[in-house]
């Protein structure tokens, strides 16, 4: 099959230009990574900005892009709802409530925080659950990378994944967190100037917001005005939005995954900790702009999206095609090198938790404990060769998935869902005991893995697989939160002393910046009024 | 945003931090580009634009990206020299 795009020299050199500047980044850091905290956790030294953009750009990979804009595409507008319902209230309510507990309680991972609230048991299953899910994720990214480069421009799908594989190995071996890190801001700009000229043009070409009103259907325009019932687009209610993609998913997400949660350990003091994912929020808001644009674009300028072909047409191929349809070489190197940085920086970030998380959380507590730090940085470091060699093997496994972004809203169904109320409780209910927390989350997991076995066998039905995974989300959620409760009624309490920084209510509140245009309350109530009022444009 | 407001580090023995100023990188990165693209937004012809709706999409981007990316530059710089007084 001929590739679908052909680029030029100076398309390359962009690309090259690209490489270059990450592979140096690294270099340049290896001076600065003397201890274990400066390689897990850049030494807690960076500044808000930084690990705010960070902590968006972790979540906006490749896959994340290329399924939104076929989602918006598929769905229209309320594909906003994945942005201002689905991480926007997480995202504050990160900031200004978690946080401190997060970064106070100098915890350095996740599984560390479930070990001191809970127990033992609790924090090795969040650990070995979380170790095999990122090691799942960087397959899955370094495979789709290679698939769609094979597609897109011929490149050879093994020699995509090694040359990814070793360009990540050698930045993160040498630069650790502040490695990904950094990739992942250069990332962010690159990703809004590779794909504004698309929606520029794109705007320009159907004749703006008017161009759409009058030329798509009606249900694809509104965010909310349809979701009474079912009978929708999504194929999901309000319930099912607000409930299981609004709360449970995105909570679940936002608040307890390693991978972004890392991203605020790794900044300067508290108050730029809780300023990162509220920092985060307001790009975050912004992002509607360059993935539902550009999928109603496609709609009315693309052939293979005319009502004619729509039955049967790939909406995962939306992205790439628009590329074709408007970008000259020049700038289309620019969006291929986009692209690329986000597939990169999606398998650093996974790397970088995984390596954290092996390191202390799997070998320091159960393998060899006690030794000296510069014994767990060397292993740090060997866990990231480890890491992206797992990821290598599992980007071959994720072949044989026919659609992987599915398969990547079911593993968090499974892991992150469940794990919001463990940590709700944990931080907010001083009653909850070990073995509630663990049980909880176990039978959290099991009833995902159950609700998924009853609806692949036809027992349970939804309108669409989004619902059944939205609903799959609070079931499991709900499971979590009753079965915790229910055992921590019965089982030993814990003293009170032991769970000071930890749990709200025994924790002396953070005091407040003096100057109000510092405090994270201030900015995060801005962005949840923002959050609101897009809601009720696009209603 | 909040990069100024610098409270008091308050652990000790903590490491010196990272003082690689990533101003520099994104800066030198989108300069970079931005003449790449300026350059030859110049030299190519019109009829490879016709895809873009006519405009020269090459020279407008890239004297957008030699902006952003002087602007970055500019700032690191003047920090730096605000720190050598």
């Amino acid at each position: 099959m001929a590739p679908v795009i052909t680029l030029n020299a100076v398309d390359y050199a962009i690309i090259a230009g690209y490489i270059l500047v990450m592979v140096l980044v690294g270099y340049s850091l290896k001076k600065y990574m003397k201890t274990g905290e400066d390689f897990f956790l850049s030494g807690r030294s960076l500044p808000g900005w930084i690990t705010g953009l960070a902590f968006l750009s972790a979540n906006l990979g490749a896959l994340e892009v290329i399924g939104m804009v076929a989602n918006s595409a598929k769905y229209g507008i309320a594909t906003v709802h994945f942005y201002w319902v689905g991480a926007i209230p997480a995202m504050v309510f990160l900031g200004i409530f978690m946080m401190p507990f997060y970064y106070g309680s100098k915890v350095r991972t996740v599984p560390e925080y479930l070990k001191l609230r809970y127990n033992e048991a609790t924090r090795g299953l969040n650990a070995i659950s979380f170790a095999i899910m990122t090691v799942l994720m960087s397959g899955i990214s370094l495979y789709a990378m290679a698939l769609l480069f094979k597609i897109m421009l011929g490149w050879p799908l093994t020699g995509s994944i090694l040359f990814a594989a070793v360009v990540v190995l050698l930045y993160v071996f040498w630069g650790g967190l502040s490695s990904s890190i950094y990739n992942e801001v250069i990332q962010f700009f690159l990703i809004w100037l590779g794909l504004l000229p698309i929606v520029f043009l794109g705007l320009k070409e159907v004749g703006g917001f008017a161009g759409f009103a009058a030329k798509l259907q009606e249900t694809l325009l509104h965010s909310v005005k349809y979701l009474g019932t079912s009978n929708n687009p999504l194929g999901v209610d309000w319930f099912g939005v607000v409930m299981g993609l609004g709360f449970v998913l995105s909570f679940g997400y936002w608040t307890t995954d390693f991978l972004v949660v890392q991203r605020a350990l790794a900044s300067k003091n508290l108050n730029s900790a809780r300023m990162t994912p509220i920092i985060a929020s307001f790009p975050k808001m912004l992002v509607p702009l360059i993935v539902v644009i550009p999928g109603l674009v496609a709609l009315l300028v693309l052939p293979e999206f005319s009502q004619a072909a729509l039955p049967t047409a790939d909406y995962n191929s939306a992205l790439i095609l628009l590329m074709k349809h408007y970008l000259p070489n020049g700038l289309l190197g620019l969006a291929i090198t986009a692209l690329l940085a986000s597939f990169m920086s999606g398998m650093a970030g996974n790397v970088t938790a995984f390596n954290t998380i092996w390191t202390y959380d799997i070998y320091g507590s159960y393998i060899k404990k006690g030794q000296p730090d510069s014994h767990y940085l060397k292993v740090g470091k060997y866990a990231t060769v480890f890491g992206i060699a797992i990821s290598v093997g599992t980007a071959y496994i994720a072949q044989s998935f026919p659609n992987l972004m599915d398969y990547m809203q079911l593993i968090f169904s499974f892991f992150n869902a469940p794990l919001f109320a463990t940590f709700l409780l944990g931080m907010f209910w001083k009653k909850a005991t070990g073995w509630g927390g663990f049980w909880g989350l176990l039978v959290g997991i099991l009833t995902a893995a159950g609700h998924f076995i009853l609806y692949k066998a036809g027992v349970l039905t939804y309108h669409s697989d989004m619902a059944a995974n939205f609903y799959q989300a609070i079931w499991a959620w709900l499971a979590d939160f009753v079965v915790t409760i229910g055992v921590s009624l019965f089982t030993a309490k814990r003293d009170p002393k032991e769970l000071v920084g930890l749990v709200f209510g025994l924790t002396p509140k953070p005091k407040a910046d003096a100057r109000w245009y510092a405090r994270p309350a201030v900015w995060g109530t801005l962005a949840i009024i923002i959050a609101i009022i897009l809601n009720v444009i696009f209603w | 945003m909040n990069d100024k407001i610098e409270t008091p580090v308050a652990e000790k023995g903590m490491s010196q931090g990272h003082v690689l100023d990533l101003k520099l990188p994104i800066g030198w990165l989108l300069s970079a580009y931005g003449a790449l693209l300026t350059v030859y937004g110049l030299l190519t012809k019109k009829e490879m634009y016709a895809i873009s709706l006519g405009y020269n999409l090459n020279l407008i981007w890239g004297i957008l990206m030699l902006a952003i990316g002087g602007g970055f530059l500019l700032t690191a710089f003047l920090k730096k020299d605000k720190r050598a007084r």
